[in-house]
This record gives C-alpha cells, sequence and structure tokens, in this order.
C-alpha cells in the first residue's frame, strides 16, 4: 500500500503541495486528476523520492521510499524523454538494467513488451527515427518492461492516436493482472474513468476530493434526470420539485439536477400521472462532473 | 552490477562509439606526430634553403672561411671580389644558393657582407660566429686555424638542484613538461565537455528525469564521469604512445631516424633522451584524476541547468577560464617555477593539476608542497562534488531560463 499523510513541499515561497494525504491499496488503479500546476506532478516526484517532501510521510507496504524500493517502481513523466541515437533494443535494455532485469529474462522482456506494443518492427532503429507516438511507447515500454509493484504515468494517453492509445490500455490492464498499482495523471477523462478503481483530485496543491468513484459520486449532492417526451406537463412536475434546477433541453428531452436523496418511485409515479411518460433516466455524476466541480470549489 | 557499473558501461560505449571521441583521439594523435616529425621536417626543408653559400673573395681568405663553415654551410661555389655588390640576377645564377658572402680584408679585421634572398630567414648569426675566429686572425695578424681550436671552449652547466645532472636533461624535462601540460589540459578541456554534453544531452531530450527516477543522481552522475575518466585516460594513453613511439624513433617514416622533437639544433627532447623520475609520472596520474574530478563535476553541475543545447555555451564558457587560467600559469611555472607566485598558484585548487605538476617536472619541489597541494585538492575535489552533485540533482528538474546563481543557491537551501 502506497500512504501519503500530510506531505507538504514548497519552492521558494511557492506552495506546490499542502498536506496531501491519501492511501493507495496496493493492485489498484489510482486516478491523480488536478488543473496544470496543481501538484500532480510535484507529488508523483515525491513518491519517487525525487524530490524530498518539506514535511509529512511517504511509505510503500509501510516502509519509507529508498533506492532498492525505487528500483521495483516505473515512471513515465511527463515531459517525454528518450535516447534519439540509441536503438529501440538497446534502450529498452539499459532501462530494464536498471531496474535489475538481466539475462536472459532482461531479454525475453524486452522482446515480450516491444511484441505488447507493436513496436518490435523497429528493434533495430534509433529511436530519433520512431514517430512521437512510437518513440511514446519504447518509453512505457522502458517503465514497464520490470513489471514494477507501483507504476506512475503522468499523462500517458497524451499524443497517442486512439489505435495506439488502445494498446496502452491493453498494456495496463496486462500490468493490472499482474498486480502492478497503477498511479495515472490524465486530462483524458473517459479513459482515466474507465480504467481507474479509485481517484484524487487535487488542485492549490490541495486534496479536494478522494475515493472511489462510487463514494465520490456518494459526496455528489444532485442527480440527473432525463424525462421524455419534453411536455410541460411533465416540465411542471419537474419544475415543482424540491431544489430540481433545469438543464438545457435537446432533442425532446428534459434534463433537470435534482436532490441525490430524491425519491426516484414517487417521482416515477407522478410523472406517470401527469402525462404519456416514455422515458425516465437517472444519470449518475461523471467523473468529469466530479473534476469540474472540485475544480470550481478549489478556484 | 549495480546502477553505477550499468550506467558506466553504457556511458563508456556511446563515448568510445561517439564521433566526437574517435576524431578528438585520432586528430591529437597526428597532432602529436606532426609536431614530433615537423621540426626534424623542416628543419630539413630550411636547411636546403638556407645552408648554400656562395664565398667571394680572396681566395685565401674564402679556403679560411669554407673551413671555418664547413660545419654548417655548404658552400656552393667561390669566386673572386665582385667589383660592385651583387645583385638578385647575380645570386640567382647559383642554383639553391641561400646567399653570396663577401670577404675582404678590413683595416680592423674581417669585412663580410652577406647578399641574402631571404635576409629574415639566413642564419646570420651562426655564420658571424663561425667566421669570428678569421676575423680575430686578420685583426691580430695571426692564422685562422690557430685561433679556431681557442673558440671550441665549453662551459659546463652545473646543476645544484639534484633532479637534473646537466643542462641538456633539464630543457628536455622541461620540454616533456610542456607536452604533458598541453596534453593535460586537452584531456581535461576534451572530456569535460563530453560529460556536459552528456548531461545537456540527457536534460534537453528530458530523460534526465526518468532516469533520477530510476537510479540517484549521485551514481548517475558518477557513472558519467568515472566514463568520461576512462575514455580520457584511453585517449591520454594513446597519445602518449604516440608520442613515446615517435620520439623513440619507432614511428620514423615521417621524420626519418633523426625524427623527434628538437628545441635547438643540437638539444634533443625528445622523450627517448629523457630520465624522467617515477614520481612525476605518478603526479601526472593523480593530477590528471584530481583535475579531471574537479572540471568535470563542475562542467556536469552547469550542463544541468540550461534546458537547451544553445544555451551551453554560456555556462561552458566560463567553467573555461579556470582551465586555462591554468594552463597559463603552468606555462609560467615553466619559466619561473619557484617564484611566488607559482608557488601560491600550485596550491590553489583548479590550477594544482597543471602547476604543480609542472613545477614537479622541472625542479625538485619540498616533499611538504606536494603532500600539502595534494590534501588541499582532496578536499575541495571532494567539496566541488558535494556541491556540484547538489547543484546536478536539483537542475535536472529545472526547466527554463538559465538560473541565476543566486535562484540556484535558494533551490539548493529549499532542497
Amino acid at each position: 500500500m502506497l500512504e501519503l499523510t500530510d506531505v507538504h513541499r514548497s519552492f521558494g515561497s511557492v506552495a506546490a503541495v499542502r498536506g496531501v494525504t491519501f492511501a493507495i491499496a496496493s493492485g489498484a488503479t489510482f486516478g491523480l486528476l488536478g488543473p496544470n500546476g496543481a501538484g500532480k506532478t510535484t507529488t508523483m516526484r515525491m513518491i519517487l523520492n525525487i524530490l524530498v517532501p518539506d514535511r509529512g510521510t511517504i511509505t510503500w507496504n509501510g516502509a519509507p521510499i529508498d533506492g532498492a524500493l525505487r528500483r521495483r517502481f516505473g515512471y513515465l513523466p511527463e515531459e517525454r524523454g528518450i535516447y534519439g541515437k540509441l536503438k529501440v533494443r538497446e534502450q529498452m535494455a539499459y532501462f530494464g538494467k536498471l531496474h535489475g532485469l538481466r539475462d536472459p529474462l532482461l531479454d525475453g522482456r524486452v522482446a515480450e513488451w516491444m511484441e505488447r506494443l507493436e513496436i518490435g518492427q523497429y528493434a533495430d532503429r534509433p529511436c530519433a527515427e520512431l514517430s512521437k507516438g512510437n518513440q511514446q511507447k519504447v518509453q512505457v515500454a522502458c517503465a514497464a518492461m520490470h513489471e514494477p509493484e507501483l507504476l506512475i504515468l503522468d499523462e500517458p494517453f497524451s499524443g497517442l492516436d486512439p489505435v495506439n492509445a488502445e494498446t496502452l490500455l491493453r498494456a495496463l490492464r496486462h500490468l493490472q493482472t499482474k498486480g502492478t498499482t497503477l498511479v495515472l495523471s490524465s486530462h483524458q477523462m473517459y479513459q482515466i474513468e474507465h480504467l481507474c478503481t479509485d481517484f484524487c483530485i487535487i488542485a492549490g496543491g490541495e486534496v479536494r476530493v478522494h475515493g472511489s468513484l462510487d463514494q465520490l459520486r456518494r459526496q455528489w449532492p444532485t442527480r440527473t434526470v432525463l424525462v421524455e417526451p419534453a411536455s410541460s406537463a411533465l416540465r411542471d412536475v419537474l419544475e415543482r420539485l424540491g431544489g430540481a434546477h433545469a438543464r438545457a433541453t435537446q432533442n425532446g428531452t428534459l434534463a433537470y439536477d435534482v436532490p441525490q436523496s430524491i425519491d426516484l418511485p414517487a417521482l416515477a409515479r407522478e410523472l406517470v400521472a401527469a402525462g404519456d411518460l416514455t422515458r425516465l433516466e437517472r444519470v449518475e455524476p461523471s467523473l468529469s462532473d466530479i473534476y469540474l466541480r472540485a475544480i470550481g470549489e478549489a478556484s | 552490477m549495480n546502477d553505477f557499473g550499468i550506467i558506466f558501461e553504457a556511458e563508456f560505449v556511446r563515448r568510445i562509439k561517439s564521433r566526437a571521441w574517435l576524431i578528438g583521439t585520432i586528430l591529437g594523435a597526428a597532432m602529436i606526430l606532426f609536431l614530433s616529425a615537423a621540426p626534424a621536417f623542416f628543419n630539413r626543408v630550411v636547411a636546403s634553403s638556407t645552408h648554400a653559400v656562395v664565398l667571394a673573395g680572396d681566395p685565401a681568405l674564402v679556403a679560411a672561411a669554407k673551413k671555418l663553415i664547413a660545419k654548417d654551410f655548404d658552400v656552393s661555389a667561390t669566386e673572386p671580389l665582385p667589383a660592385a655588390p651583387p645583385t638578385l640576377a647575380d645570386l640567382n645564377a647559383h642554383a639553391h644558393a641561400a646567399a653570396i658572402v663577401t670577404l675582404a680584408r678590413g683595416p680592423k679585421g674581417l669585412d663580410a657582407r652577406v647578399y641574402a634572398k631571404d635576409a629574415g630567414g639566413f642564419r646570420t648569426t651562426r655564420l658571424r660566429d663561425e667566421l669570428i675566429p678569421l676575423n680575430i686572425a686578420i685583426a691580430t695578424r695571426t692564422t685562422a686555424a690557430a685561433i679556431a681550436p681557442l673558440m671550441e671552449f665549453t662551459l659546463d652547466v652545473e646543476s645544484l638542484d639534484a633532479k637534473f645532472h646537466d643542462e641538456a636533461s633539464a630543457n628536455s624535462a622541461r620540454g616533456f613538461a610542456y607536452v604533458l601540460v598541453i596534453l593535460l589540459y586537452l584531456a581535461i578541456i576534451l572530456n569535460c565537455q563530453g560529460v556536459m554534453t552528456s548531461v545537456a544531452e540527457e536534460k534537453t531530450s528530458r530523460i534526465a528525469e526518468l532516469l533520477v527516477a530510476t537510479t540517484s543522481s549521485a551514481q548517475l552522475m558518477a557513472g558519467k564521469i568515472a566514463a568520461a575518466g576512462a575514455t580520457g585516460t584511453i585517449q591520454l594513453l594513446v597519445w602518449l604512445g604516440v608520442g613515446w613511439a615517435t620520439a623513440a624513433g619507432i614511428v620514423n617514416s615521417v621524420g626519418g631516424p633523426s625524427g623527434g622533437m628538437h628545441m635547438s639544433d643540437t638539444t634533443p627532447v625528445g622523450l627517448g633522451a629523457i630520465d624522467l623520475p617515477t614520481g612525476v609520472i605518478v603526479a601526472f596520474v593523480i593530477f590528471f584524476f584530481l583535475g579531471f574530478l574537479q572540471y568535470a563535476t563542475m562542467y556536469a553541475a552547469a550542463a544541468s541547468l540550461i534546458s537547451r543545447t544553445e544555451d551551453l555555451g554560456s555556462v561552458a564558457g566560463p567553467l573555461t577560464l579556470p582551465v586555462l587560467g591554468g594552463f597559463l600559469l603552468a606555462n609560467w611555472a615553466l619559466t619561473v617555477p619557484n617564484a611566488t607566485g607559482v608557488l601560491i598558484a600550485s596550491q590553489i585548487p583548479l590550477f594544482t593539476p597543471f602547476v604543480m605538476f609542472t613545477r614537479m617536472a622541472v625542479v625538485t619541489v619540498p616533499l611538504w608542497q606536494v603532500i600539502l597541494a595534494i590534501a588541499i585538492n582532496i578536499v575541495a575535489t571532494i567539496a566541488i562534488i558535494w556541491f556540484a552533485g547538489r547543484i546536478y540533482r536539483v537542475g535536472l528538474l529545472m526547466y527554463g531560463r538559465p538560473p541565476k546563481f543566486s535562484q540556484i543557491l535558494n533551490v539548493l537551501r529549499t532542497s
């Protein structure tokens, strides 16, 4: 388990991270979200011991993170880096060795991850000759080929086309099955929402919300109901509801935000009684909704 | 193999395969070959254009002069004293002659004049020295043959410094020290710039963050510097090997059997002629490593502060100054190795590798001074590594414009 407890970090007079506390269970896939400058990268760097916290503790299974432990972690920074003159195979072998892999396991893992990320045909080409997307896959392979206990990926999907993004998703799912704890930062909410089991949204260096999607949704005060047809009778019923707010009506569908505690069966009965109801759907807030609200609170 | 070994191996292979290292090594060796062979080669070329002379004058005078200058000049022709001063056409009539030398008896001695194609290049002083017996003979009305043996007067110089038994070996050591100081300068500059380029490449290609997330910045820097030191040592050994082989006459296809470095016409200073104490060789090795460590860590730290390769020059420039300063001080030390300024400079870190080594090569330096210099430099090297290591660790993650020194100190305080 990765545990951050009251972690602070400043750069001069700028407080980048302020009292961040969260825990990630082993094998979980964790989404670390926040706007630019929220403190995500600083937090990730502190987890990897690249930066030392001013205050607070970071532990992995109860132990502070040291060089030996870090060797069993993996990291894909937001700013991609690659040795342009090294061949793909050489680059992967170098990072594999740094992560403790040795022959013959090393050779096997290089081949396995080149195949998994579909870069085998570039094995003997200098990395600089590869497309940006393929370079990114090489970097992912360098970070993940030792099947780390903890893999931190900062914006792993940025710059990837849908096909390559899907390839990366498959590779991450493979790591999930191997028990790797994944920490992802991304602005691609859809992919994060479907990949991660737990989330933490930080802004201004502070944790705004933290928990599983269900937990975050339970904290969300409203739900959206979609009602069809968009008749005045049905609209009147929704308008009479305490705490209801109309959202945009599109394509003949009424959309209203209603309190989370609303009695949906009772509302259904009222709507049926009021008119010819063809659709009533309760929509849970998306991760994007939760994110935007959390960021809004932060600002 | 630990991370240091992995980084060292990867960096060593990258450097040894790099075009810059190969070209630097080959060019350096070529330069040594050239410097070794050039004097002998040019001596021969120059000799052919300055050795041949035409003697004009009284046959008895010409005969006497011909005998006196036979060692250094070829008398291609003799002729009577012309009625008018010779012209270029007169000289050109004698193929390969560099000058027409007219000889006559004057009221106070020999009246000799040189009419040369190239007045600056002609060896006038040598000719004058060799004609002095003839001048004395005319003035004292004796024979040149009687005077000449008296001119063979030797002034022996006995060195009171036990290091060298005579002037020739001291001069040889001085020449050798000069060559080694140049090699030291080149090895430090080339290899430290190699470290700098390597760090800058990792920083600007943004791979540095990935590396420091995998291994410690200290191991990363140590691996790089050790690899550069190893390739630098190989480079130095190649250069020294070429220099030794050339001077020892093994490689003599260019310079011939007499090839080798010459400080004067008569004093060979090739490596083969040198009896250099083992202590000086050990000192060279020690000071090369101390100097290399001091400069390489500084170059690595400086390179970690830049975000674009275009900024390399702005951080490399100031670092070149102490290397250049050390080199110039070493040249000063060659001339006055015990001057107060040289003594002080030989104890100052960054300068010591050049200055103390040079002093040790040319005079006997008191042991306490050597030990003190090494001790100061070891402490200084540790301090530089510590400080540069911190800058390197922080600098690798800093992007944007190269920071000011105050900003670096601020970050170091809070890191």
